[in-house]
């Protein structure tokens, strides 16, 4: 029972994500990909926006349950059409039903000070080096590698960064589609990735 | 009641410290494998081991079970888990903070840390954990997140009565049930709110207390700053964290998170099965349970003899025996209950192992209360993963002597 996340087999499963997930965001055109590509796809873009997509690959489930899932989190907020959430439900009970192994690499621990920050501290200017892990955990499902844009708009010279106070704003209320991000990432780490984004060149 | 946490932990430590002392001078050798001798010495902190994250956003992480060779979990070694992340720092700094005392009340309340702090001051040491501790372990896997072994700690909480706060706002004769809710927000708002309730006879009990301090220092954001519910020998369902608001009413809190999450069927049911709503009910009391800290999973153990350490506890009962089998349950032996013996705590236990013949083994770990209630071998399936508590194993490899 004590079995651990070890079995190489399990890398397998995020192969595609791993590599091809740039590409997905950077090509566009859903309707030609292949449908595995889509599924992989839209829980970057639209479950990620609330939850890392670990806690979804680490279940194990019946397809019953991943629709009672799937309409729960449509019925939440997730932003999936009918045909989308089909498409999804179908890929997660395919890959991640009940008898699938132990195919998830557990992440490595975020490198937060796990539970020593004791209240609030202002918010100074950010630190790009600090940016670009924050970026590619929170912002890089929607917004594309190196802020080159996909769901969401592209980010690289982007002229919202010359007004930091409208770009935290904008990160931190949401604006569209864009939900607000207020209550996942410090104004600190908005200023960072700010920073980051301000450093790119293209 | 002040807190003497300095001075107790040192006692606590050098009595541990004493007991293993004993216990090897008793054994007769030296016989620590590799990986014991990497791990840290009973009492000391273990400062190097990172929690294991299952999800990252929000952070969702465990503890290794060797965290719990000690005593106190450390706080920055304490399992964390909210569904929303911890709110915004500057919306829960103290300038700005109140708890609101509402409802069926005779005043309605809003306290600053201030305010708060003119209550009586008291401690308890209780364990909390997370009812999907173990969920992992269940088959077929319930839906959630996939702890193991870490979803718990023993920490040693300060702060105030909740039955004083309640009695200074009055409560009125309907009152029943008591509402809790944290300023933690979903990044889409049209999530629901992580709001629950537990029974007034809880939050009367003179042992639940709002904490503000844990294990001496303030109580840290991701644990719930500045204030979080403790309610000793539940689960920590209930131990709602940046707690802003307090409802008095009648009825228990409406919403997913107490009427539909969070509830354990009243009778066995199969996988699959469609439960009736009357027969779940909100998980409330934690089970007995055990589990090994040390040697780790996978150690590798120099032949001879080797120190099998762990803790155990249970909600509302004590622990009156630990039991180890290292044969796979056919035989079991008693292990020795050490340490503080203190209600809502965990139990330290320790087991010298004679190790015979090399090669693998396995070593489990089971305790029993002073109800009577036994640690199975596995928990009842139930759809959402709750309360596991089956006998603990870890397996190692015992080299020749």
């Amino acid at each position: 029972m004590s079995q651990r996340w070890h079995q190489p087999v399990g890398w397998l499963f995020l192969l595609p994500l791993i590599l091809l997930g740039p590409t997905w965001l950077a090509t566009g055109r859903a309707e030609e990909q292949p449908i595995d590509q889509q599924a992989q796809r839209l829980l970057a873009a639209r479950c990620s926006v609330c939850h890392s997509t670990d806690l979804v690959l680490q279940q194990r489930l019946p397809r019953d349950r991943w629709e009672a899932t799937v309409d729960k989190m449509v019925h939440w907020g997730a932003h999936l059409d009918k045909e989308e959430a089909t498409l999804l439900t179908s890929y997660l009970a395919t890959y991640f039903h009940q008898d699938a192994g132990p195919v998830v690499a557990l992440p490595a621990a975020p490198s937060v000070q796990a539970g020593r920050e004791s209240g609030a501290t202002p918010a100074p200017g950010g630190v790009a080096a600090r940016g670009a892990a924050l970026y590619k955990q929170n912002c890089l499902p929607c917004h594309g590698e190196a802020g080159s844009g996909g769901v969401g708009p592209k980010l690289a010279r982007n002229p919202i960064l010359a007004q930091a106070d409208r770009f935290r704003m904008t990160v931190s209320q949401g604006r569209g589609a864009m939900p607000p991000w207020g209550s996942v990432l410090r104004p600190q780490e908005i200023a960072d990735i700010h920073a980051w984004l301000n450093a790119l060149r293209d | 009641m002040r807190n003497h946490e300095g001075p107790d932990i040192t006692r606590r430590r050098l009595l541990a410290g004493a007991a293993g002392s004993l216990a090897f001078a008793l054994m007769g050798g030296r016989l620590r494998s590799s990986a014991e001798a990497a791990e840290p010495e009973p009492g000391a902190p273990a400062t190097d081991q990172p929690l294991i994250t299952h999800v990252a956003r929000p952070l969702d992480a465990e503890t290794p079970p060797q965290v719990f060779t000690q005593y106190l979990t450390p706080n920055d070694q304490f399992f964390i888990r909210s569904h929303f992340g911890p709110p915004a720092p500057e919306s829960v700094a103290p300038a700005v903070w109140r708890l609101h005392v509402a409802g069926l009340v005779e005043r309605p309340l809003s306290l600053s840390l201030n305010d708060l702090s003119q209550f009586d001051e008291v401690s308890v040491t209780a364990v909390v954990q997370c009812s999907g501790n173990g969920r992992a372990f269940h088959r077929p896997k319930a839906p959630g997140v996939q702890w193991e072994k870490g979803a718990v700690g023993n920490a040693r909480w300060t702060g105030v009565r909740l039955r004083d706060v309640l009695q200074r706002a009055g409560l009125k004769d309907q009152a029943r049930h008591l509402q809790l809710q944290g300023a933690d927000r979903p990044v889409v708002a049209s999530v629901p709110l992580f709001t629950r309730s537990i029974p007034l006879e809880k939050a009367l009990h003179p042992d639940t207390i709002l904490a503000t301090r844990m294990n001496g220092a303030p109580l840290p954001l991701l644990h719930g700053s500045p204030l979080r519910l403790i309610t000793p020998g539940w689960m920590a369902d209930s131990c709602v964290k940046w707690l802003t608001d307090l409802t008095v009413q009648e009825e228990e809190a409406g919403g997913y998170y107490m009427q539909t999450a969070y509830r354990y069927p009243s009778r066995p049911v199969k996988p699959g099965e469609v439960i009736a709503p009357q027969d779940l009910k909100p998980v409330e009391v934690m089970v007995v349970k055990s589990v090994i800290a040390s040697p780790q999973q996978g150690a590798i153990l120099a032949g001879g003899a080797a120190m099998v350490r762990g803790v155990a506890w249970s909600g509302e009962g004590r622990i009156v025996k630990v039991e180890v089998s290292t044969d796979e349950g056919k035989t079991w032996e008693q292990a020795s209950l050490v340490g503080e013996d203190v209600p809502y705590a965990w139990r330290q236990w320790q087991f010298l192992w004679r190790t015979r013949g090399s090669g693998r083994r396995t070593i489990w770990s089971r305790a029993t209360d002073d109800r009577g209630q036994v640690q199975p071998m596995t928990s009842a399936w139930n759809p959402g993963g709750f309360l596991w508590n089956g006998v603990d194993r870890v397996q190692v490899q015992v080299r020749e002597a």
